[in-house]
């Protein structure tokens, strides 16, 4: 037997069967988690049918990927289209997927659920009677576009672009509908972030610029999670599988979670804070890094900015770095393990044990905090600002096992048509009380609304339900019932919902499996693309059937919102007078409207590099290419970008300032990735931010003023928060110097691991797992009250209360109480159908500002075209506990800070749990109370604009309309 | 490499998509039937080093963790089974197409960690388990274990033995006695190829009770082993020894191309032989004892 030979001979047979596209060695299936269908078997599957058991009966599928809509991590999923009767049999993983991998949580197979689920919207339905009455009639799709159109037409007619508002919960894409807006000129986006994440954003943002991390968890050394994220939170799938891979090979996890999460058990020190004192105890990490010279002084001294720091908050020394070492011992000298022992109630040995482990990572410390904690207080930001100190101290900055500015790991591919900036500021979403806030002050929409601060004509939800998501939900509902102030709401959705009850038109949506959407996400150290398509459409075009439009795949007539956007922005302007039409014309056959195999074809053609050519080698299109795999990786280890050199050719006429920033005449090349990066300002004679001077190189830098890491946040200094312009910790609203006696902390912000919001409501499997939310409570608090598990005990918060069940637990510290948000649907007795798997009847009652809703009937088991509706065996569906909570704005970053003082007692014999009370003259007075706290552009705007413009911002206006009016209105 | 990784694959069962493609690259002709694949790997020849290697000779135990640690301190990620064939061929061909690939001193350290792995994990155990393979097997698997010992035998040719012996072979006791230890103790040891020197698989205990002229019971090894005691010990300790004999002369012919290993499989097979004929002599005392006693009426 020749060795070489038969190794030649192998060689050979790989090479030519992977030329073809086709898989060689099929990878042992017990290394994996499990075995994939090879892909060049995608076109014909054959399993045995499960339902036939035990005959062995064939059945063949078509295998088509997409990617799930069930949370914003984007994992890719494979459809299996039954080919005998073109119905989607399952979802699986998709193994080219390279963020998840072919790895699913629960909810990504639960698809199915939803796309069969018996009580899903099939029509649009317009409203018949009174908003929130619940008569509705079936309508066309021809009659829903045409008044919608004409509403919009005449708003931008008359100049009152501002009263267009579409609000987004998880936008799932990339930026497609931002710019359909901006082809409209409005400045009418409003998100869902200020309820969840942008208090993290802004710890992050003013650090590095760009607003998210990117954790390289599966090379870290050390990882801390301050979030339960091995079980829910952004790209939790595709992070926690790289923490696991992490500590097989003997990473440590340190875990700050007040609750004991799934996360939390499997951390190697469990650290359970009282909420609100982890940016004490990151600041004694911190402290303890510096004290002992554990950091990296290299790092420091070339990436902080701590000349301009020393410059402008300590003239009267000279600058040096060893005399910014000095300050940095002091600054942080009363951070000590004791005191943040006091804060957090958590032994301070524990502390410095957890100080030690994060000591010994060096640049391998992967970290991460996105709602949780930083989402929960007042001064929350601070959370992840000093969490990513730690980082800067370690050098730990987009290095192998470190944590990466999320752009670096995105690719937005540049898309047909670019609609510039709109031409104007809109005050109702982006007021000038909140000049730094990362988002949309969405949640105070009612408020501001009742204020007369301006009113809405046509108002859009998509993946949305603000009465159920939002704090204060009695609130929206007067302001939706109020035609005068909300003039027409539509809502985009797949799903009946709590808000789509008051709506005038809901047009049915389509889900995961249904409908168009590319995205890129942070998983990991790499850029790649995903692709979310109708799979009936791709299947029918595998096999040679031509698919003009979405809704002819889909089932009923669910339509999906690309097509929806590019069709209304069409009949906006029928003749391009108005000059948005172009946006939407196709430019293979001008004078037709765009459809989105050209837009997608585009897209995969021209702005994703590598993709054509490897389609290519396949003998298919990009557009086909990406329809077969559903994902692309562009590239991975992108490594630190801020240490990149900028060419001699970028530097024409380039100038250097004091602080080493170098500015040139040179345009900014253009990228085919057009992930939105923040805009240092230019210097005074108008050249481009390029780099940074670094020991006499010109290096990119990060996207931050001062084109380094930004320990010191001038912004923050001149729009009125010197205080906090270094790394700092702000006591919680609900520090207990806050709090009455009697108080104690309600923590409401976590998810239950197989639900997501609104979405998953009529998935029958997931709904079997996790239908209800418990209060959790501590044997000792339980005693002191008299409660035991599955009683039923009354929350009070600020402006009302809430029943609901007691679940006694040690896994919550004594002074703290927890309830889920995911729980608590209900749906209004006259609605008769509606969403039933997970929803209670309730009957809903006010008398002026007092709000009240009362159980009617539990969920229960329901004759449907699907017999498992038959067999709902739960009852209890928990509590909507968010109705009774108040909007809590943070005055910097505009985040609704989610933690309650609550005083918890036993129910009243006439309660039931689900039962709410809610007075919104009290929820009024707490908004006005909070408004205090704000520092307004008006008083505090260093330039007289209205906020900084190298700051992100969802649809940035042109930089004209930053600038604060002249002269001030008395509103 | 690439034969390393073709011959992994085939370590899977014949109707995985992909295992056609390689086996007829590899020129092996027809696949066969699964039930052959599941009659040798998951009723005869558990391909996993932790057998024949691990003193309790079954799956797990610290045989698979030393495994899995040699696979940490490389940095790789260690999978749920870390010690199968295929992984363990995957990871060899992986370490010698990145030994390839990279500068000097990194290629040396590689160079290394192969040689360690391919003496610690792969000849610590395959040329006996491969040895079994070639006698119980069909001839599609014969083929391919004639393949994987060709390999192995130039690999081992080309880095050169260590001076230690494998960790695992100086961990593994040698088999209990029992005069001094549990019978049932005696007869796991048995069992298991790092105490004893010798592979025994289901058929073998077919094979001795049809030899001993015993009935042989259905059921795992450990019991039709201790049914087969039970029945006529003196006839069994004198067929294991016998098996252990055959072993040691099968070991001794490894030593040419393995060296010290093949010497200690030798060695332990003998110490086996040894301990059995000794038993077999105090067990034929004792029964001819129990036969005066009428113990043994009807046997």
């Amino acid at each position: 037997m020749n060795l070489k030979e038969l190794n030649e001979r192998v060689s050979a047979a790989r090479k030519e069967t992977e030329a073809r596209g086709e898989t060689f060695y099929p990878g042992p299936s017990r290394v994996h988690l499990a075995a994939f269908p090879p892909k060049e078997r995608w076109d014909d599957w054959v399993e045995l049918e499960s339902k036939a058991w035990p005959e062995r009966s064939e059945r063949r599928y078509m295998l088509v990927p997409t990617t799930c809509f069930n949370c914003e991590s984007a994992c890719g999923l494979l459809a299996y289209v039954d080919r005998e009767t073109f119905g989607v049999r399952k979802f699986e993983g998709n193994p080219e997927h390279p963020g998840s991998r072919g790895r699913n949580c629960a909810k990504g197979p639960a698809t199915l659920n939803q796309v069969t689920d018996p009580d899903r919207i099939l029509y649009p339905l317009k409203r018949a009677g009174r908003r929130g009455e619940g008569k509705w009639v079936q309508v066309g799709w021809e009659e829903v576009l045409e008044d919608l159109a004409g509403r919009i037409r005449k708003a931008i007619q008359e100049n009152r672009h501002n009263e267009v508002m579409y609000h987004v919960g998880r936008p799932g894409e990339d930026g497609f509908t931002e710019r359909i807006l901006a082809a409209w000129g409005v400045d009418g986006h409003n998100s869902h972030t200020n309820i969840c994440s942008s208090s993290a954003r802004a710890g992050y943002q003013f650090w590095m610029g760009l607003d998210r991390p990117s954790p390289d968890h599966a090379n870290a050394d050390v990882i801390l999670l301050i979030s339960s994220h091995l079980e829910a939170g952004h790209y939790f799938n595709p992070h926690a599988q790289r923490v696991m891979e992490a500590k097989q090979r003997g990473a440590k996890l340190v875990v700050f979670d007040t609750r004991l999460s799934h996360t939390a058990t499997h951390a190697d020190v469990w650290v359970s804070p009282y909420p609100g004192s982890e940016a004490a105890i990151m600041l004694a990490v911190a402290n303890y890094l510096v004290q002992n010279n554990l950091y990296d002084r290299e790092f420091v001294r070339r990436w902080w900015n701590w000349e301009e720091y020393m410059a402008v908050e300590h003239p009267e020394l000279e600058t040096s770095f060893d005399g910014f070492e000095e300050i940095l011992k002091s600054l942080y000298a009363e951070f000590t393990f004791e005191h943040a022992a006091r804060e957090s109630g958590v032994d301070a040995r524990q502390l410095e044990e957890v100080a030690r482990i994060v000591s010994t990572a060096g640049s391998r410390f992967s970290s991460h905090n996105w709602r949780s904690a930083a989402s929960g207080n007042s001064g929350g930001w601070q959370v992840a600002r000093t969490l990513f100190l730690v980082n800067a101290l370690l050098g730990a900055v987009a290095t192998e096992g470190g944590v990466f500015p999320n752009a670096w790991n995105k690719f937005v591919p540049k898309p047909i048509y670019l609609p510039p900036h709109p031409p104007r500021w809109n005050e109702l979403t982006w007021p000038r009380e909140y000049p730094l806030a990362m988002n949309e002050l969405s949640f105070l929409l009612p408020h501001f609304l009742k204020d007369g601060r301006g009113k809405v004509d046509t108002y859009f939800t998509r993946v949305y339900n603000p009465v159920w998501t939002n704090p204060d939900g009695f609130s929206w509902i007067e302001v939706l019932q109020d035609e005068n102030l909300i003039g027409c709401y539509v809502a985009l959705t797949p799903t009946w919902n709590e808000t789509a009850y008051f709506a005038d038109y809901v047009l049915p949506m389509g889900h995961g499996s249904e409908r168009h959407d590319i995205h890129s996400y942070e998983t990991h150290d790499a850029q790649w693309l995903g692709f979310r398509q109708p799979v009936l459409r791709a299947a029918r075009e595998r096999l040679g059937d031509e698919i003009k439009d979405t809704r002819e795949v889909n089932p009923g007539e669910v339509w999906e919102e690309n097509e929806f956007w590019l069709e209304l922005t069409w009949r906006i302007d029928p003749d391009g007078s108005l000059g948005i039409r172009k946006f939407a014309e196709s430019q293979e056959r001008p004078g037709e409207r765009l459809g989105v195999d050209e837009y997608y074809g585009y897209i995969f053609q021209n702005s994703v590099p590598g993709l054509p050519e490897r389609a290519a080698a396949e003998g298919l299109t990009p557009l086909q290419f990406m329809r077969r795999y559903g994902a692309f990786e562009i590239g991975s280890k992108t490594g630190a970008l801020y240490e990149q050199e900028v060419g001699e050719e970028e530097l024409e006429d380039s100038r250097t300032d004091r602080f080493g920033r170098v500015y040139t005449r040179t345009p900014k090349p253009a990228s085919p990735n057009v992930v939105p990066i923040p805009a240092p300002d230019a210097d005074a004679e108008g050249r481009r931010f390029v780099g940074v001077n670094v020991d006499g190189k010109i290096l990119r830098g990060f996207p931050t003023p001062s084109g380094r890491l930004e320990f010191y946040s001038k912004t923050l200094a001149d729009w009125g928060w010197h205080e906090y312009a270094v790394p700092a910790y702000i006591k919680s609203h609900i520090h207990p110097d806050n709090l009455n006696p009697d108080q104690t902390v309600l923590i409401s912000t976590f998810r239950l691991p197989v639900q997501i919001h609104t979405r998953s409501a009529n998935a029958k499997w997931l709904d079997e797992i996790a239908h209800t939310n418990p209060l959790w409570i501590h044997p000792r608090h339980a005693a002191q009250l008299g409660v035991k598990t599955g009683d039923a005990v009354r929350v009070e918060t600020e402006t009302g209360y809430f029943v609901v069940r007691a679940w006694v637990t040690e896994g919550i510290r004594p002074d703290v109480v927890a309830c889920s948000h995911h729980m608590g649907r209900w749906k209004l007795a006259h609605e008769g159908e509606g969403q039933r798997q997970l929803m209670q009847t309730v009957a809903l009652d006010h008398k002026g500002a007092e709000w009240e809703l009362k159980r009617e009937r539990a969920a229960h088991g329901y004759t449907s075209p699907d017999p498992d509706t038959t067999r709902i065996w739960w009852a209890d569906v928990g509590v909507h506990q968010n109705l009774t909570f108040p909007v809590h704005p943070d005055p910097v970053s505009g985040m609704h800070c989610w933690h309650q003082a609550v005083r918890v007692r036993k129910a009243e014999p006439s309660d039931r749990p689900g039962d709410i009370h809610v007075d919104t003259e009290k929820s009024r007075a707490v908004y006005r109370a909070w408004l205090q706290f704000t520092r307004p552009a008006d008083a505090h705007s260093p330039d007289g604009t209205r906020r900084p413009y190298w700051l992100l911002r969802p649809l940035k206006p042109a930089r004209e309309f930053y600038k604060l009016p002249e002269v001030m209105s008395d509103e | 490499m690439e034969l390393f990784r073709a011959l992994a694959v085939l370590v899977e069962p014949p109707d995985r998509p992909g295992v056609a493609r390689v086996a007829e690259a590899l020129g092996l002709g027809e696949l066969p039937e699964a039930s052959a694949y599941t009659d040798l790997f998951v009723f005869q020849l558990y391909p996993y080093a932790s057998v024949y290697v691990g003193a309790e000779g079954m799956l797990g135990g610290e045989a698979r963790d030393r495994v899995a640690g040699f696979l940490a301190a490389l940095g790789r990620d260690v999978p749920a089974e870390p010690d199968h064939l295929a992984l363990l061929l995957g990871a060899y061909a992986g370490l010698a197409e990145a030994e390839g690939a990279s500068p000097g001193g990194r290629r040396e350290s590689l160079r290394r960690a192969r040689r360690a792995l391919l003496w610690e994990h792969l000849l610590s155990w395959l040329p006996v388990y491969l040895d079994k393979v070639e006698r119980v097997a069909p001839h599609f698997y014969r083929r391919w274990a004639e393949m994987l010992r060709a390999a192995l035998d130039a690999e081992a040719e080309t880095l050169g033995a260590p001076e230690t012996l494998p960790l695992h072979l100086r961990e593994a006791p040698a088999v209990a006695d029992p005069r001094e230890a549990a019978p049932e103790e005696f007869l796991k040891s048995l069992l298991a190829p790092a105490r004893s020197g010798l592979v025994l698989v289901r058929d073998d205990l077919a094979r001795a009770a049809r030899e001993i002229g015993t009935g042989v019971r259905a059921g795992e090894r450990l019991f039709a082993l201790r049914s087969l005691m039970g029945q006529d010990a003196a006839g069994t300790l004198s067929w294991l020894a016998r098996e252990a004999d055959a072993w040691h002369a099968l070991h001794r012919q490894r030593r040419a191309a393995h060296g010290a290993v093949a010497g200690w499989w030798a060695e332990r097979a003998a110490s086996t032989a040894r301990l059995l004929r000794a038993l077999s002599v105090d067990d034929a005392a004792q029964d001819s004892e129990d036969a005066g006693r009428g113990r043994r009426e009807g046997a």
